[in-house]
């Protein structure tokens, strides 16, 4: 709980000093802001976090938020709460993925509940986050041949396809293959694809 | 005619055979003249037989006022044969009903030598009701007394049939006019108190968390707010439940087909205000998916508006509702007054919850049309005329597409 933040979107003030007391209260670190403007001008820390967005804002609403935060990379799990709790909104919110739809005015027990589920999940996200820039970083330190035969290579082509494609021997392509495994850290192929995967490169055949 | 006599026998004689000549034309005329009358007379009869209102008379000389004659159609409209009508008392067809009212104001208007002009309910012999209007007028003699007594009856049960629709869908649309608004107002209201109650709640909370163990008493105080708190949410919950039940119902819809009903429904407020419809209607457009009544409510609330801005100004009488086809996708309705035009600061609170310009008015139309409107996938905006007025616009897609 220490190293974690939640971030408080409303455009009531007195909602935003409320819950900031609340969830200080219970020991959070809170931050709020009272447009969707002002939430993304913040810099966002790299731990732990989840947000607690109100639907109806001026501007940019919570759903639009979520949008832009997903295009901008922001990752951090959605609560979504609203004076307006109809089903078809509630519905339009979980599918959007948010943890949760809290229907104003809701208890500090449900409050918390959605609120360790998203920094749950958050954490997962974090990890994978950090495992997918570990992997583009490795990346970067390829040359451009050995990003093609990595392309290649996490296709399922075997050493002679790949061969023949380039035009060039074999024995060349095994150098390249051995370069991209090291450069990598990758100790089997399956790793490898493994890798290719989570940066969401292709890995279906050409 | 006098005829000169002169000394010539020549001329004498072939005056004579004029003289003739012009006896036997007299003759001719005469008979002609009969033969006249008797074709207008057979004229008139046939128009009389084969219109389609009632047509009766009255000997108004007898004293028990005899029916004298009737023709066809009052025969088929009252359900009476000939032997049941001629000779009869007019009033004596009818028995005696509450309608024996009527009766003795019709007799009072004929003895006062009055014609008689009225609607009333009347039944067939077979005790069928209809709805005739009744119009007696009195034919006198050269002296002016009363001979007979002319009645016409025409059955308007279809008018008032049609005139009892309209009263009806109107009555519906304004109910649901009036729920739509209530319901709109709860939400709204909902939402508003729903904001402190959160902040109530959460402060009562926070409190509770940062006293812990501490002052028992005030955690007690502190549990009692939260726990009325929560039954202030528990009142607005259900209320709001209890208005999500008129859920739209969406079918496929004609929008120039809506515009025609709901100015049909309110013509009786136009043609009040001297005010002026013109519909300019482009009949190609597809149909699209919609609330029929929902959308009556969007028109009628625009239409209700525009006639109030134009309310106390008199060179402007003209209302202009404009259907049209925009890009492939949507249908385009415009309101166009030739009113007041909105005030440039009221324009951007125009849609907003609780915002009016009317002394009276509750500040929801406008926002529960554009709820309507959005709901529909399309967009309500408003625009002050370059001239005079402001015109209202609103876009429906033809295809809705179901994104939730």
């Amino acid at each position: 709980m220490n190293n974690s933040i939640i971030y408080v979107v409303d455009d009531d003030a007195s909602i935003c000093k409320a819950l900031s007391l609340l969830l200080k209260s219970n020991g959070f670190k809170v931050e709020t802001f009272t447009s969707a403007e002002e939430f993304l001008a913040f810099k966002h820390p790299k731990i732990q976090s989840c947000l607690i967005l109100d639907i109806r804002l001026p501007n940019i609403n919570g759903f639009a938020l979520q949008e832009i935060m997903a295009q901008r990379g922001i990752i951090t799990p959605v609560i979504f709460i609203t004076g307006h709790g109809d089903i078809p909104m509630s519905v339009k919110a979980m599918k959007a993925g948010a943890i949760d739809f809290l229907p104003k005015p809701f208890t500090e027990k449900k409050l918390l509940e959605a609120i360790t589920l998203a920094l749950s999940k958050s954490k997962v996200q974090n990890k994978q986050q950090a495992e997918i820039e570990k992997i583009k970083q490795r990346m970067d330190t390829l040359s451009p041949r050995e990003l093609e035969v990595f392309h290649y290579v996490a296709q399922g082509l075997l050493n002679k396809n790949i061969a023949s494609k380039r035009g060039t021997s074999l024995q060349t392509i095994k150098v390249h293959r051995g370069r991209v495994m090291q450069k990598m850290q990758a100790k089997t192929v399956t790793e490898l694809i493994g890798f290719a995967k989570k940066v969401g490169f292709s890995t279906t055949p050409v | 005619m006098k005829i000169k006599t002169r000394g010539n026998l020549e001329e004498q004689i072939r005056q004579g055979a004029d003289r003739e000549k012009l006896g036997a034309d007299r003759e001719k005329q005469g008979a002609n003249r009969e033969k006249l009358a008797e074709e207008q007379i057979q004229v008139r009869t046939k128009a009389m037989e084969s219109t389609f209102d009632g047509i009766f008379i009255i000997d108004a000389k007898k004293p028990n006022f005899p029916i004298i004659y009737a023709n066809p159609s009052f025969y088929s409209l009252t359900g009476y044969s000939r032997n049941e009508v001629i000779g009869k008392n007019y009033f004596l067809l009818y028995g005696l009903d509450d309608n024996s009212r009527i009766y003795e104001e019709i007799k009072k208007t004929l003895r006062q030598g009055k014609s008689f002009h009225g609607e009333m309910l009347n039944f067939k012999k077979n005790g069928e009701k209809f709805w005739s209007l009744l119009r007696i007028t009195l034919v006198r003699d050269k002296n002016g007394i009363t001979t007979h007594y002319v009645g016409n009856k025409t059955d308007t049960t279809l008018m008032r049939q049609r005139d009892l629709e309209i009263a009806e869908q109107r009555e519906e649309l304004l109910h649901v006019t009036r729920v739509g608004k209530l319901a709109e107002f709860v939400s709204s209201l909902a939402h508003e108190i729903s904001q402190p109650l959160t902040a109530i709640l959460s402060y009562a909370q926070a409190a509770q968390r940062t006293l812990k163990d501490r002052e028992p008493q005030v955690q007690e105080i502190l549990q009692f707010i939260v726990n009325d708190d929560q039954r202030a949410a528990e009142v607005i919950r259900r209320l709001r439940s209890l208005l999500k039940k008129n859920k739209p119902t969406f079918e496929p819809l004609d929008i120039n087909v809506i515009i025609n009903d709901t100015v049909r429904l309110i013509m009786p407020h136009i043609t009040a205000g001297n005010k002026i419809v013109k519909l300019d209607l482009d009949t190609s457009l597809p149909y699209f998916q919609g609330d029929r009544i929902q959308l009556q409510q969007v028109i009628l609330n625009l239409i209700s508006n525009s006639l109030e801005a134009m309310e106390s100004s008199e060179d402007s009488h003209e209302l202009i509702i404009k259907t049209s086809r925009k890009g492939k996708e949507m249908i385009m309705v415009e309101v166009k007054d030739s009113g007041c035009g909105i005030p440039e600061e009221n324009m951007k609170k125009l849609f907003a919850h609780f915002f009016t310009s009317k002394p009276d008015g509750l500040g929801m139309g406008l926002s529960i049309s554009r709820s309507i409107v959005e709901a529909h996938g399309g967009h309500l905006e408003a625009k002050n005329n370059p001239d005079q007025g402001a015109t209202f616009y609103f876009t429906i897609p033809v295809n809705l597409k179901n994104d939730l």
